[in-house]
């Protein structure tokens, strides 16, 4: 019994560490701009997605050991150190992007700028975390995350032409500006395999007091949750598709995107897009400022845990503190939300290769996971992305230079 | 289960030290090995903090942390090893590598709301 809640509180969580200010920012993109010829970057995310949290949970289950934590100890701190520094500094992008799209859903209902929300907002995220265990924020964000449904909801009430709809999930060349496509294409792939999911979803296992009984709890969850997350990804890019694509409008700011389910809700569109967003990004905001101080705690064996007292673990609760504060600030300082979200969704895919090579060398890993170490197939699937990752490390900060504007 | 042998590198360096209550206490940032006339060498004690950590990056970046700053853990207070970590028989609130974690709690942590000891 207990399992089969987990596994549900699980599915939820994932779909709200799924679904974030990215994917808003991607999919409105690539659906107004291209409707549905990128529909494929999102399936593929998704696919090598569900491999990776799969990794990340069975890994923790069976090691007892969250991927930071692990990464140092038997990589070795010369190893990790270049990375880590590099990953915390990617964190510190994505959350200051979650904080920018709390801060323009506050803009969409109020007209008040949005700068002038963000440090409230960051008061918020940090009194969230300072004051709950780790069950209330993953329960509490994952039900009120249910409200992006609505984008699949929107999607179906708009009869999309499901012929384009399922050729948009094969491959195909753009037929016109190809920088723009391949920046999207890349931002869409770096806003799924967010590198802050995998070390979140470890040491959530970790918190969870999963052990290896859990290894196909965590599968399902996987499994599940990603798709469902994915749907609404996918929804999302629809509705774009149909509402902003046909009528020629680009999305170069959230407020263009904000009328894609006007169509659909004509009275509450507007408010639902702000609800939608505002609550995706507060739950991704408390998962990647847990998942930096997770990092850096582990990273240097510190006492940690969200469950514990700030008293009691003071320097893993002051690493979320210093990091929800100082990410506000460049939002604080009027970066756009939107620019900003679609710089670091290609900074994630530029820094993969840190994520997913220590996953080819830990899943292989005999003295840790015994028999539920990677067979051929995960590896082969482990060897493809991290390939994927190389290239995408090399094309995305250019195709964010060139095609991003 | 304790070990009975591991690798040094691979299992030992970088692993994570607990006190005996099993809290997280750092981890072994460098290991110190004796060589002996004739016999085996065998380890004299783990170095714990950042000063270690620097002069494993970059040598000369040790000279800027501070003195002092690095902590002796010599092999008499280990009191097992598993496959999770390397306990020692102390308390690590009164070790050097809870030094900041003392100084925030009482400087930082203590003032914000619901960051007193006694909020329990």
């Amino acid at each position: 019994m207990k399992k089969a809640t987990q596994l549900a509180l699980g599915i939820l969580t994932s779909v709200g560490g799924f679904f974030d200010v990215g994917n808003i920012a991607t999919s409105a993109q690539a659906g107004a701009s291209f409707r549905f010829q990128l529909i494929w970057a999102l399936v593929l995310a998704t696919i090598l997605v569900i491999f990776l949290v799969e990794m990340s949970g069975r890994f923790a289950a069976v090691s007892q050991k969250a991927l930071p934590d692990a990464i140092r100890e038997h990589l070795g701190f010369g190893f990790w150190f270049i990375p880590f520094i590099i990953l915390t500094l990617t964190h510190l992008l994505i959350l200051g992007a979650e904080i920018g799209g709390i801060s323009f859903a506050l803009q969409l209902v109020t007209g008040i700028k949005y700068s002038w929300f963000a440090m409230p907002v960051a008061l918020l995220v940090w009194l969230f975390l300072w004051r709950s265990k780790f069950n209330t924020i993953e329960n509490s964000t994952s039900l009120l995350g249910l409200i992006t449904l609505c984008f699949v909801v929107a999607a179906i009430a708009h009869h999309p032409p499901l012929r384009e709809v399922a050729a948009g999930a094969l491959p195909s060349l753009p037929t016109r500006d190809p920088a723009k496509y391949w920046f999207i294409a890349v931002s869409l792939l770096g806003s799924v395999l967010a590198p802050y999911l995998f070390y979140f979803y470890s040491s959530g296992a970790i918190e969870d007091k999963w052990d290896e009984t859990y290894v196909g709890v965590n599968r399902a969850i996987a499994f599940i949750g990603m798709s469902f997350g994915a749907l609404i990804a996918l929804g999302a890019l629809v509705v774009s598709g149909v509402v902003l694509g046909s009528r020629g409008i680009e999305v170069d700011d959230y407020q263009q995107a904000a009328l894609m389910l006007t169509r659909a809700f004509p009275y509450w569109g507007f408010v639902l897009f702000a609800a939608a967003m505002g609550i995706a990004c507060l739950g991704a905001a408390l998962e990647v400022s847990l998942s930096m101080a997770y990092a850096t705690a582990q990273t240097f064996g510190w006492n940690w845990g969200e469950d514990l007292k700030p008293s009691k673990d003071a320097r893993f609760s002051l690493v979320y503190t210093a990091a929800i504060f100082l990410s506000a600030l460049i939002i604080a300082f009027g970066v756009d939300p939107l620019k900003l979200t679609l710089l670091t969704m290609a900074i994630n895919a530029a820094v993969l290769p840190f994520v997913t090579l220590p996953f080819l060398l830990l899943m292989n890993d005999e003295k840790l996971l015994h028999k539920q170490k990677n067979g051929w197939f995960s590896n082969a699937v482990v060897v493809f992305v991290t390939l994927l990752s190389l290239v995408l490390a090399v094309v995305s900060i250019p195709l964010a230079v060139a095609g991003g504007s | 289960m304790a070990l009975h042998q591991f690798d040094l590198i691979r299992d030992i360096l970088d692993k994570q030290l607990v006190d005996k209550d099993e809290k997280q206490m750092g981890r072994i940032d460098g290991v110190v090995i004796e060589l002996r006339d004739g016999q085996p060498p065998r380890v004299d004690h783990f170095e714990l903090g950042f000063t270690v950590l620097a002069k494993r990056v970059y040598p000369r970046a040790a000279a800027w942390t501070r003195r002092g700053a690095r902590q002796h853990v010599p092999w008499d207070e280990v009191h097992e090893v598993t496959q999770h970590h390397v306990k020692l028989d102390v308390d690590a609130e009164k070790t050097p590598a809870f030094d900041w974690e003392r100084w925030l709690r009482k400087h930082i942590v203590s003032k914000l709301p619901g960051g007193k000891e006694k909020d329990e």
